[in-house]
């Protein structure tokens, strides 16, 4: 604009020297300063004339261009708001749409994660033939860390579970043990308070710990007193030495491994600190971060772990042939590898659900293409470029996808607190999306490329704008296109999610093993020096489910020291050795593990399991017994009648322990997430390995939610002590865990059923437009003897051809994808009959319905008003 | 292109495509403003070609716009800004091919008229 003001100014100037140097010449020829100027006026022609032709030779700039498209936007689509507002909305929904997911992406899959230098970070695990992804023993981390190698540091980490009690109400809490330098190696430094110092891993030196940033804040009102004080977890009194800083990322659940299950917030950390005891058991379960040096290979840091690692084997167990493989994973890895694939297909599902946008409005331009076919052709005949027609028309698709980007951005805000709470937890950790930057510049990108494109396509298909009848008709042909595109997506977008919905539901009711309906369900976890004798244990388990069996509407009660449902097992595993076996170290890689759960004799009735063979628990267990899950007795004894399995013997975890005998078989069972394998399990009598921590299941004989405070009385009365987490049903639980597949059926869904209404307003849009303008044939045929059932039948046959093109196109393609994504289906084929056809069902009713308004419009045509049309 | 107009020959309007010659000539030999172009024109087609000055300058743009021209400012003898135009390379080269035509056109048009007397 200064620019322009600037080259005005010189004009004038120079116009102005002109006028000036005349009148001087012609005083000087001797005429007075009036006949002089007017003499000079009448030389020169009208000012304002001759300045408007340099105005009018000034090179074209391309501002004044855009200013002056943009303001013709804004006159055409003023006075058409219903237009402007459809393809506003259509564009924000699409933008929108894609603006919130891409958000979660970026802070899933593309933001730098939370430590110093993330990218030199990686978590080591064990690799064997039969167990490719294991935790460690502690003795493997010291030896990596006292050994020389390509790591510049090396952390480790395993769960921990925390009763808290002494101040206040008692609360189980997660927790974690860490390598004394664990916030010094994530570059991550205490808030408040002092770091872990080297010599608290000593034993006896390791009553220290950090707490969260967020158990600071609602336990202890985020005071300065906390540091030092003294609290008691799992009876024995820990101080508090400092508060980690709130953005401190640590791996939950099963993030860091399989095998190994943080709880889903972890809020204590405490220091490793093993005892020689320690160091005399095998026990696999630390997670080990290792930082490699800036111009290290991986490769080399890899078999170094390896050879150290099986070097050290060998003094433990001469003789012993076991050569260990690493892997290394990048930290990323650890908290994206299992999202990325689902994440990246509600992506795709959001771009398809732009596509579908963009076409409708492509659609849209061209119904306006062709009603302002007159204005084009007039405006081409007075001299319009077709490149200032083609730059008007995409400044008015771009304003328009601009406007929409700003509500669609608008949506993504506001959804963004929705999508976290829709997201598991796992998603959770990460996903922090106040709108970020790179979202807005996404937003802004989709925005320009969609509004160009919708733009480009009608404008270059419309050859000839000259020709205003040409222009109609080829706009219509081109529509049905259109439609046969946008249904194809829309198809495509619909049969994936109905495969989705399918696998959903399978997994709801797939057979885990266990009932979910009417079963209640609470962990608890007894400590203190009151539960250190096993018979407390025993007594309190067996007690508690006495009482609540008695409590009127509960049907059976049972516990289990380790929930099935849980995604993960927080419990034991063993090796379990036929009694032949003499030679730990020889046979220890060659037998299955199994997840030791211990169970009340009333938990089988309660949990609904089936028995196989043989028979459940007694009430009172006198000798070593077990009951082994089927694929455990498979496993043990392939090829053999699980009936003969009863009474043979087996030993858990060791060579030299006694000897179990089997008492029955029971039915696989599967974790919340029932897609995920069902682990081997021996069963053993509570007053056989008496766990402190353990589930309760209750079965109820009516609403189970209603009984959770009778419970909680019940278990509040045995001890006050205690801490009692939420009451839940088991369906909450299992819901709970399928938390992923959950998210990404919502957002799926939500897409297709977006992308199936913008189809359906396009079809309705195409079919309403040619009937319009067949009104005259309609007449006709309509006086010539036509039937209103014949014309009724005719435009919907007509307006259902696209539709039936794309659907085909659109199934095609979403087999292939089906096909692509096998590992997020479950229960079903890509060709899921089930599914497939009821996508095709709801496509062609509501294809039907859009065409049929519009039909039935035709039909009660009078056909006299239609002929004069 | 060119206008038709009726007028007495001693009063001819330019054709456009002569005027934008005219300048390249005049601007052709030193740089010069506008005024000094129109009086330079009238002085050399001793008073024959009136120019309606205010179109000198939609002319001058233009050659300026197609590069032909480029434009200074400076002091005029009498001190004041003035802008003054001179011919570019292109506008050189234009001027030449357009002077051959002109003169190929000429040489015609009088072979015609005397041969037709």
């Amino acid at each position: 604009m200064f620019k322009r003001r600037n080259w005005e100014a010189r004009m004038n100037k120079e116009l102005e020297f002109h006028l000036e140097s005349l009148i001087a010449d012609y005083k000087a020829q001797g005429l007075t300063q009036a006949q002089a100027e007017q003499q000079a006026r009448l030389d020169f022609g009208a000012m304002e004339l001759a300045k408007d032709e340099c105005r009018d030779q000034k090179p074209a700039n391309w501002l004044d261009n855009l200013t002056r498209d943009i303001r013709y936007t804004a006159r055409t689509l003023s006075r058409n708001p219903g237009f402007a507002i459809a393809a506003i909305l259509t564009f924000a929904l699409g933008i929108g749409a894609n603006t919130a997911i891409f958000s979660v992406v970026y802070a899933a899959l593309i933001k730098p994660l939370p430590y110093a230098i993330p990218d030199q970070i990686y978590s080591a695990e064990v690799a064997l033939p039969e167990r490719p992804s294991m935790p460690v023993p502690v003795q493997a981390f010291l030896e990596w860390r006292k050994s020389e190698t390509v790591f510049s540091a090396i952390a480790a980490l395993r769960p921990w579970e925390c009763s808290l009690s002494g101040d206040g109400e008692p609360e189980r809490l997660g927790g974690a043990k860490v390598s004394t330098n664990f916030f010094s190696f994530l570059g991550v430094p205490v808030a408040r308070g002092r770091d872990f110092a080297a010599a608290e891993e000593q034993p006896g030196n390791d009553r220290v710990i950090v707490i969260s940033d967020a158990l600071w804040r609602r336990r202890y009102g985020a005071g300065p007193a906390v540091i030092g004080k003294s609290i008691d977890i799992n009876g024995e009194s820990h101080q508090i030495i400092g508060v980690a800083a709130p953005s401190l990322l640590v791996p939950t659940g099963t993030l860091l491994n399989p095998i190994l299950a943080f709880a889903p917030r972890v809020d204590i950390w405490k220091p490793i600190a093993p005892t020689s005891r320690d160091l005399q058991n095998e026990s696999w379960d630390h997670g080990i971060f290792v930082r490699l040096r800036p111009d290290a290979r991986l490769e080399q840091g890899r078999q170094q772990f390896q050879s150290i690692l099986t070097a050290f084997y060998r003094t433990v167990a001469p003789g012993a042939s076991i050569t260990f493989k690493i892997n290394l994973l990048p930290v990323r890895e650890v908290y994206a590898g299992k999202l990325r694939l689902r994440l990246l297909f509600v992506l795709a599902a959001a771009a398809l659900l732009l596509l579908t946008a963009c076409t409708n409005i492509a659609n849209l331009f061209l119904a306006r293409l062709a009603s302002r076919s007159t204005e084009f052709a007039t405006r081409v005949a007075l001299g319009a470029g077709r490149a200032r027609l083609l730059s008007q028309t995409l400044t008015e698709t771009t304003v328009l996808a601009l406007a929409g980007a700003a509500f669609g951005i608008i949506l993504a805000t506001n959804s963004a607190a929705l999508l976290s709470k829709l997201a598991g937890e796992d998603l959770q950790l990460l996903a922090a999306p106040p709108l970020n930057l790179p979202a807005l510049l996404f937003a802004l990108f989709a925005a320009v490329v969609t509004g160009v494109a919708c733009g480009l396509f009608p404008a270059l298909h419309t050859p000839n704008m000259q020709d205003s009848a040409r222009i109609t008709g080829t706009s219509t042909r081109f529509r049905q296109v259109l439609i046969g595109v946008e249904m194809a997506l829309g198809t495509a977008l619909l049969a994936t999610t109905g495969l989705l919905i399918h696998s959903f539901v399978k997994v709801i009711n797939a057979d885990r093993g266990y009932q979910i309906e009417r079963i209640l369900s609470v962990d608890l976890s007894l400590f203190g020096p009151r539960y250190g004798p096993a018979a407390s244990r025993v007594a309190f388990y067996r007690d508690a489910t006495d009482n609540l069996r008695a409590i009127p509407g509960i049907t059976a009660a049972g516990a289990i020291s380790d929930s099935p449902a849980a995604n993960s097992s927080s419990g034991a595993s063993r090796t379990i050795f036929h009694p032949t076996d003499t030679d730990f170290q020889h046979t220890v890689f060659m037998r299955p593990v199994a997840m030791v759960r211990a169970v009340t004799s009333g938990y089988f009735a309660a949990s609904g399991t089936a028995l196989r063979a043989g028979r459940h628990f007694e009430s009172q267990e006198p000798a070593p017994t077990a009951l082994i899950s089927e694929s455990l007795a498979r496993n043990l004894w392939p090829n053999e009648p699980l009936p003969s399995v009863i009474g043979r013997g087996i030993r858990q975890g060791n060579v030299t322990g006694p000897v179990i005998t089997i008492a029955g078989v029971v039915e696989d069972v599967r974790p919340g997430a029932a897609d995920r394998e069902s682990p081997p399990v021996i069963y053993r009598p509570h007053s056989q390995w008496a766990s402190g921590p353990a589930t309760l299941f209750i079965r109820t004989a009516q609403d189970p939610a209603t009984l959770a405070p009778a419970v909680r009385e019940a278990i509040r009365g045995m001890d006050a002590n205690l801490p009692i987490p939420a009451i839940r049903t088991m369906r909450e639980i299992v819901l709970e865990s399928v938390s992923q597949r959950r998210f990404q059926l919502i957002l799926t869904s939500l897409f297709a059923l977006l992308a199936l209404l913008l189809g359906a307003i396009g079809v309705y849009g195409v079919v309403s437009y040619s009937v319009e303008c067949r009104t005259r044939e309609i007449g006709l045929r309509m006086a010539l003897g036509a039937m209103r059932a014949d014309i009724l039948r005719w435009i919907i046959s007509t307006g259902m051809k696209p539709v039936f093109i794309g659907l085909t196109v659109g199934l095609a393609a979403a087999i292939v994808m089906a096909r692509l994504l096998r590992s997020q289906l479950f229960g079903v084929t890509p060709t899921d009959p089930i599914s497939l056809g009821a996508v095709v069902l709801v496509l062609l009713a509501t294809s039907t319905l859009a065409c049929y308004l519009p039909a039935r419009r035709a039909a009660r045509l009078d056909p006299l008003t239609a002929l004069r049309h | 292109m060119a206008r038709h107009t009726e007028k007495a020959p001693g009063d001819a309007e330019l054709l456009q495509g002569t005027l934008d010659m005219l300048i390249l000539k005049v601007a052709a030999l030193r740089p010069i403003h506008g005024y000094a172009i129109v009086q330079r024109i009238q002085q050399i087609s001793r008073e024959a070609l009136q120019i309606r000055q205010g179109s000198l300058y939609p002319a001058l743009y233009r050659l300026e716009n197609q590069g032909l021209l480029k434009s200074d400012w400076g002091k005029t003898e009498t001190g004041r800004e003035a802008k003054y135009y001179s011919l570019t390379k292109a506008g050189r080269k234009h001027f030449e091919a357009e002077t051959a035509g002109w003169k190929r056109l000429c040489d015609a048009v009088s072979l015609v008229l005397e041969s037709a007397e």
